[in-house]
């Protein structure tokens, strides 16, 4: 295991290398100029030429790429062009807040969606069954965007139960954790289904029954440990996307995450930011795959990874 | 893996349940305001944009400053005196100014300050309110090493020496970029921020919220309120929705909206026409543009009032010219292009374009209003021969463009920086401000540029509004845009909110005559 860790995280070097040079160079096509943010609607040519030389937008770019790699290295992301604060700072203000909203839609889409999966495919063509498939087809649908505003419109406006957007204690949470969390319910729903029912037919599962086990020991025992494997494959990719934000959500929710933070640097062309978040969303990423790749051996100890 | 489980559990309890939110609370003494995006920062020097300079101007004070509807009012210094035909102007600085920290102001913090936000290491980017004074531009670019053309006069005075008379130059001194810092200013002025202003800085957290509390000893009496919070809210419909749920002070009514909102709230709405001009900049030297025949045939070919009652909820005054009604020099009598395919036809097969003509049309995303317009304007122009392609870009990349005259036509919005027609002449009009400085139809004519400059000499306020009149009307016949209106702001302000009213310009509200009473009986004011 120490091991499987080790060379986990040696890879993650080139990765993240990877990473950089694709960021640095997309960000050095993509028309627009940092400075014309900088400067708003009304400029000099005077000026707009002082702050490219000063933030030395005009030197090569290997020279501009080579200067980023060695403050990476040492640790430093460096400052925005347009607030001048630190990246690093940013991305601690920023990330509690994105990782609390992905925990909750996790948690809510890894109880709701598992339990659907498992006792849809206990009878599976039953009128249950049905209902949930049906329910989880609409869910996977739906776009982000027009659930959030209707559940915003229903619970905050209409009923005034939880607060429409912000970010504080536990009630506002809710609205956008569901919001979020849905399409991984429906998905995670038809997947332990398809999983359970695959598992539900096999021999030892015929043999466990023989052997005069409670149907719950059998399915929940035998069947769902064994059908675990692409239930941890899906939570693990939606949590990696949902720990590197959400634009749409945060954007509706009014939520301080990670996602609005990109959108709005990208929006600037504040490069220093855009690639020290994509680093760090890198990074994450890499961090929940390696979770995941942990949860295998511990749900399903013949994968040896060695 | 229950390891595992456990600690995501209560990393989840542990965030979630620690403090409610800022939005939540509800009373009486706190007003809420909102802006679409984080401010940039809370420093002076950096207010490029709205929202920062707004905020800026809550926590700020300049030497003069605009109230709601743009007259120019005496702020940190309570009068001014100009000299030298127009050059030299005296500002004589209130007694009784102190910051937030207790400090009082001087004459010479105000010269620092200055210094402060033209520096070349504050890296600002928009020091050009304060260029006109002798000496900035090249302290600015690094060539000095300071700025002569700002005195300290005794313990109450300071005198600006400007390269050349200019009239408008105590407007300038209201813009959140000339606003007056502490000096030395405190280390992270930015996000801390220590001012004059009506309200005193209490606490950011980025992308969330912004709030303050009343400045107790203010220059101008304190905000009748205790407190102002301001929320970033990105999405428009989700800022309706707090303000249905009693949860925002104000709002703009969202465009997609306005006949609801019209309906449904009529007693909440208050409307005024904002110092704003809604156009399309026609590129005038490029293709078929470069002829004055075509650029009017553009003119003749779109029909303007149906646009703008269909896609922009009637929201606007028309636009003959580029001065809004509410400043002098605009001329809301004046004849305009009247809509009139036949004669933008005969317009087009005069300077030899018959069998029509084919031009880009750019628009941004981030405006979805101005966007549906540039979709109405190619549907009309298309029936007289002037096929239009849409381009979509971004807005970084559309500015570029559009900059680097790279562009057909680009629609676009003008804010007023400070409130007076030399605003909407001389960055939109004067070849000198091609590109970056505003002239984005890179529109050039020798008189009209003569015009301008005279005018931004002339001292005498009656001259000055008759060359402004004359100057646009040259414009106007010439026509480098597409005119199209001047916006009327429309926002909802709930009903137990009172002494607020729409800025017609974006730093003209400082929130202190705000406050809520009961919505029946309007509560008096106090002593």
């Amino acid at each position: 295991m120490i091991r499987l860790i080790g060379r986990r995280v040696l890879l993650t070097v080139p990765t993240l290398l990877g990473v950089l040079v694709v960021a640095f160079l997309l960000l050095q096509v993509a028309p627009g100029d940092p400075v014309t943010a900088m400067v708003g609607e009304r400029a000099d040519s005077a000026t707009i030429a002082r702050l490219r030389a000063e933030l030395h937008l005009d030197d090569p770019l290997p020279v501009r790429f080579g200067h980023y790699v060695w403050g990476v290295v040492r640790g430093n992301l460096g400052r925005s062009y347009i607030t001048q604060r630190p990246i690093a700072q940013d991305l601690r203000e920023r990330f509690p807040k994105t990782a609390q909203l992905a925990l909750a839609a996790m948690a809510l889409a890894a109880a709701c969606g598992i339990t659907l999966g498992v006792l849809s495919a206990v009878r599976p063509g039953g009128a249950f069954d049905r209902l949930a498939m049906l329910a989880s087809y609409v869910g996977v649908s739906f776009p982000v965007y027009w659930v959030g505003l209707l559940l915003i419109l229903l619970f905050a406006v209409a009923l005034r139960w939880l607060p429409p957007a912000g970010s504080g204690g536990l009630a506002y949470l809710v609205l956008p954790a569901v919001t979020l969390g849905m399409r991984s319910i429906a998905f995670l729903a038809r997947m332990t289904r398809a999983a359970m029912l695959d598992v539900l037919s096999s021999d030892f599962i015929r043999t466990a029954r023989a052997k005069g086990l409670s149907e719950g020991r059998v399915v929940l025992r035998h069947g769902f440990r064994n059908a675990l494997i692409p239930v941890i494959t899906v939570l693990g990719l939606d949590t990696g996307n949902y720990l590197t934000g959400s634009i749409l959500t945060e954007t509706i929710f009014g939520w301080p995450g990670l996602g609005r933070y990109v959108l709005a640097a990208i929006e600037k062309r504040d490069l220093p930011a855009v690639q020290g978040s994509i680093l760090f969303m890198s990074l994450v990423f890499v961090a929940v795959n390696l979770v995941t790749d942990l949860c295998y051996a511990k749900a399903d100890p013949r994968i040896a990874y060695d | 893996m229950r390891a595992l489980r456990v600690t995501a559990l209560a990393a989840l309890v542990a965030t979630t349940s620690c403090g409610s939110g800022p939005g939540g609370r509800a009373d009486s003494a706190r007003l809420t305001y909102y802006e679409t995006y984080d401010p940039r920062s809370l420093d002076p020097a950096l207010s490029t944009d709205v929202p920062t300079g707004e905020m800026v101007t809550l926590a700020f004070d300049g030497l003069t400053q605009f109230d709601a509807d743009a007259r120019l009012l005496p702020a940190l210094a309570d009068r001014w005196t100009v000299e030298g035909g127009g050059r030299r102007y005296v500002f004589h600085l209130r007694t009784d100014v102190r910051f937030h920290d207790g400090t009082r102001l001087t004459p010479a913090t105000v010269r620092r300050s200055l210094l402060r936000v033209l520096s070349p290491a504050t890296r600002g980017g928009r020091a050009w309110p304060l260029y006109p004074i002798a000496g900035a531009e090249d302290y600015a670019a690094g060539r000095a090493s300071d700025v002569p053309g700002i005195q300290v006069l005794g313990d109450s005075c300071v005198a600006f020496d400007l390269t050349q008379p200019l009239a408008v130059f105590p407007k300038f001194l209201a813009m959140p970029v000339t606003a007056i810092a502490p000096a030395p200013p405190p280390p992270d002025l930015g996000q801390r921020p220590v001012g004059t202003g009506p309200w005193r800085f209490v606490a950011w957290q980025h992308d969330d919220y912004l709030l303050f509390a009343k400045h107790a000893g203010y220059w101008g009496g304190a905000p009748a309120a205790d407190t102002l919070l301001v929320r970033i809210l990105p999405e428009p419909l989700t800022r309706a929705a707090e303000f249905e749920a009693g949860r925002l002070s104000v709002l703009e009514v969202p465009f997609g909206e306005t006949a609801r909102w019209r309906q449904r709230h009529p007693e909440l709405l208050v409307e005024k026409p904002a110092l704003r001009v809604v156009y399309v900049a026609l590129n005038n030297r490029r293709g078929p543009l470069r002829d004055v025949r075509v650029r009017q045939a553009i003119n003749h070919a779109v029909n303007v009032p149906e646009i703008l009652a269909t896609v922009y909820g009637g929201r606007g005054i028309l636009a003959r010219g580029a001065i809004p009604p509410a400043l002098p020099g605009s001329d809301t009598a004046r004849a305009g292009y009247r809509y009139d395919p036949p004669e933008a036809k005969r317009l087009l097969a005069a300077a030899g374009y018959a069998s029509g003509i084919d031009l880009q049309l750019l628009r941004n995303a981030s405006n979805i209003e101005l966007a549906r317009v540039a979709q109405a304007v190619q549907a009309q122009l298309g029936p007289v021969g002037i096929r239009v392609e849409l381009v979509e870009r971004d807005a970084s990349s559309q500015r570029e463009a559009a900059r680097a005259g790279r562009t057909d036509m680009v629609i676009l919005d003008w804010w007023a920086d400070y409130p007076d027609a030399d605003n909407f002449l001389y960055p939109l009009f004067y070849s000198g401000s091609f590109g970056p400085g505003g002239n984005y139809a890179f529109y050039s004519d020798p008189l009209t540029d003569s015009l301008i400059l005279r005018a931004r000499r002339t001292t005498d306020d009656a001259a000055r509004v008759a060359l402004y009149r004359q100057i646009d009307e040259r414009v106007y016949r010439a026509a480098p845009w597409l005119y199209l209106w001047f916006p009327k702001d429309l926002w909802a302000r709930r009903a137990d909110v009172r002494g607020w009213e729409i800025p017609v310009i974006f730093n003209g509200q400082r929130w202190t005559g705000a406050r809520r009473g009961s919505a029946g009986h309007p509560r008096l004011p106090g002593p």
